[in-house]
């Protein structure tokens, strides 16, 4: 009797999702539920988010957001502040690991075709979280205002201006006047610690909701559709449940952010966060290089017209993954790493991102002075 | 009567969406007008830049203004520094007898033509003249053709 209640009142407080019910059921253990949320890397990435968080608010005692100040504060952050260097390391690390684990937790949706009805939506969510990763990163580099700071928003500004009509009024509007400066400055800075993070914190949420919105419609997950045959014979009773059930996850998505706070920490005492000279107008370093995250888009430009590979090839490619939910219908292997029926579609996007990666190793290894091919192993002329 | 009350609230109801839609697209407007700045503190487009003298034969470089100075005997030109590619800073590059951009590769020759892209436009040549008092001044805002130059008397 007492333990009726207790499972209609935890039933309640878990909303009908269908997973969570059978946890109560007692019919799959609390262990295997964690196991169908496949790797973490979604409670990863919110975590990273917290750590970026945390680690830029105590950046945001000691920086100073202007042109004159910015690139010394940095230096103090970096070399008089107590321990002010592992902090910046920590959110540089962080945010880095941030974009690889959001591209992997990505693919793993793709390569289990879990974007499909009902969860669309969802998916488009992600991508617009992706951007907002992008443009997070992007706005971060400006801030310590140093030569990758400078140059990588004057490439970036003049990206802009090669739209047609737009392109001029746009990158006026971007930068706050017709150079780089206080304004742009002043405005990366806002956007980076104020607007993105509240747009990506709300994003974050609606992923989170529609999460257990769309276990609901869709009536299974991963864990149901391939059931152990023990799991469903209902051997966990539910005092065990209530003992260890959400303790038990809790625990291990726990010592999972653990272990990457201590690899993100160990990373930042090993190595620093690069940080070129000072801001220089005059002198642009050769080869200047964006960042490795869009090294990819560096690449591209070298190859012609700006607007063609900078903004018309990426936003198509962009829209056509927006897309790939409402063109794929198909139910079959909805929740199966890999499966047979989706051969083409796995190739295509393993083709897809393999090329990113090629891309981004091409920009950073083989590209010299004036972006010129350069083995690895083939020394630079000097100049 | 009902009919009546019934239609003056939804005449105040209609009045209260324009009121907020207003209020929110004017709102909305204003911030975005409000980013593009009317004043700006950048260095001004004319400026001047020393004697004849301070430039030797041949090519030089002035740092603060992203511009070259090419001197042929008593001819003076300026040319921009800013690749028309995405704004990286050229290099002259003597021995080449070319500017070359360090951040995709364009290469422009002595006139200011692409010689290589991805840049498609040239280097843009400023007008040069001279104060009254003998000062160089480079005007930005006005371009001339390679063929144009100032001739100075020394």
């Amino acid at each position: 009797m007492q333990g009726k209640i207790m499972k209609s009142g935890l039933k309640d407080i878990l909303v009908h999702n269908p997973i969570r019910e059978s946890i109560v059921r007692a019919e799959i253990h609390p262990s295997e539920w964690i196991k169908s949320k496949v790797l973490g890397l979604g409670m990863l990435n919110a975590f990273l988010f917290i750590v970026l968080t945390l680690t830029g608010i105590l950046l945001m005692f000691y920086y100073v957001p202007g042109t004159e100040k910015a690139y010394r504060s940095v230096k103090d952050i970096e070399e008089v502040v107590s321990f002010g260097i592992i902090i910046r390391n920590m959110h540089r690390w962080s945010a880095e690991l941030m974009i690889v684990s959001v591209f992997l937790h990505f693919s793993r949706v793709f390569y289990m075709a879990e974007y499909r009805k009902p969860r669309e939506f969802n998916w488009v969510i992600g991508l617009l979280m992706f951007v907002c990763v992008l443009a997070m990163g992007d706005t971060g580099y400006l801030l310590p205002w140093d030569q990758k700071s400078y140059w990588g928003m004057t490439i970036m500004s003049n990206v802009i201006s090669s739209m047609p009509v737009v392109g001029d009024q746009l990158k006026y509007l971007v930068l706050g006047g017709t150079e780089v400066g206080q304004n742009v400055l002043s405005r990366a800075y806002n956007m980076h610690v104020k607007i993105l993070p509240l747009v990506l914190g709300i994003l974050i949420g609606i992923h989170f909701w529609r999460i257990r919105q769309d276990d609901r419609l869709a009536g299974s997950s991963p864990a149901e559709t391939t059931p152990s045959s023990e799991s469903s014979t209902g051997r966990y009773d539910v005092q065990t449940i209530q003992s260890i059930g959400w303790l038990d996850i809790s625990k291990r998505e726990l010592s999972k952010c653990l272990l990457v706070l201590a690899i993100v920490m160990g990373a930042s005492l090993l190595f620093n966060a690069p940080l070129e000279e000072i801001a220089t107008p005059s002198v642009t370093p050769n080869p200047a290089k964006a960042p490795w995250f869009f090294l990819e888009l560096q690449e591209m430009l070298s190859w012609g017209p700006t607007f063609f590979w900078a903004v018309v090839l990426p936003g198509l490619v962009f829209l056509f993954l927006l897309m790939i939910p409402y063109i794929d219908r198909g139910a079959i292997g909805t929740g199966v790493w890999f499966h047979p029926s989706r051969r083409v579609e796995n190739i295509l996007f393993t083709a897809f991102a393999v090329i990113l990666m090629g891309l981004i190793v091409v920009g950073k290894f083989m590209r010299g002075p004036a972006w010129v091919f350069y083995w690895p192993w083939e020394a630079w002329p000097i100049p | 009567m009902t009919g009546n009350t019934q239609s003056r609230r939804e005449f105040l109801g209609r009045c209260g969406w324009i009121a907020a839609a207003g209020a929110v697209g004017g709102l909305t407007i204003a911030s975005v007008r409000y980013m593009r700045p009317d004043v700006l503190y950048e260095p001004p487009k004319e400026y001047k830049i020393g004697t004849i003298d301070d430039y030797p034969e041949g090519v030089d470089f002035i740092s603060d203004k992203r511009i070259f100075i090419v001197r042929e005997q008593n001819s003076i030109r300026a040319l921009s520094g800013v690749c028309t590619h995405l704004g990286c800073t050229v290099q002259w590059i003597e021995e080449r007898n070319r500017w070359e951009c360090p951040c995709h590769g364009s290469v422009f020759n002595d006139k200011g033509a692409v010689d290589k892209g991805p840049a498609r436009n040239p280097l843009p040549w400023f007008d040069v003249n001279l104060t009254q008092d003998g000062i160089l001044l480079v005007d930005e805002r006005k371009i001339v053709s390679y063929t144009k130059s100032l001739t100075v008397k020394t």
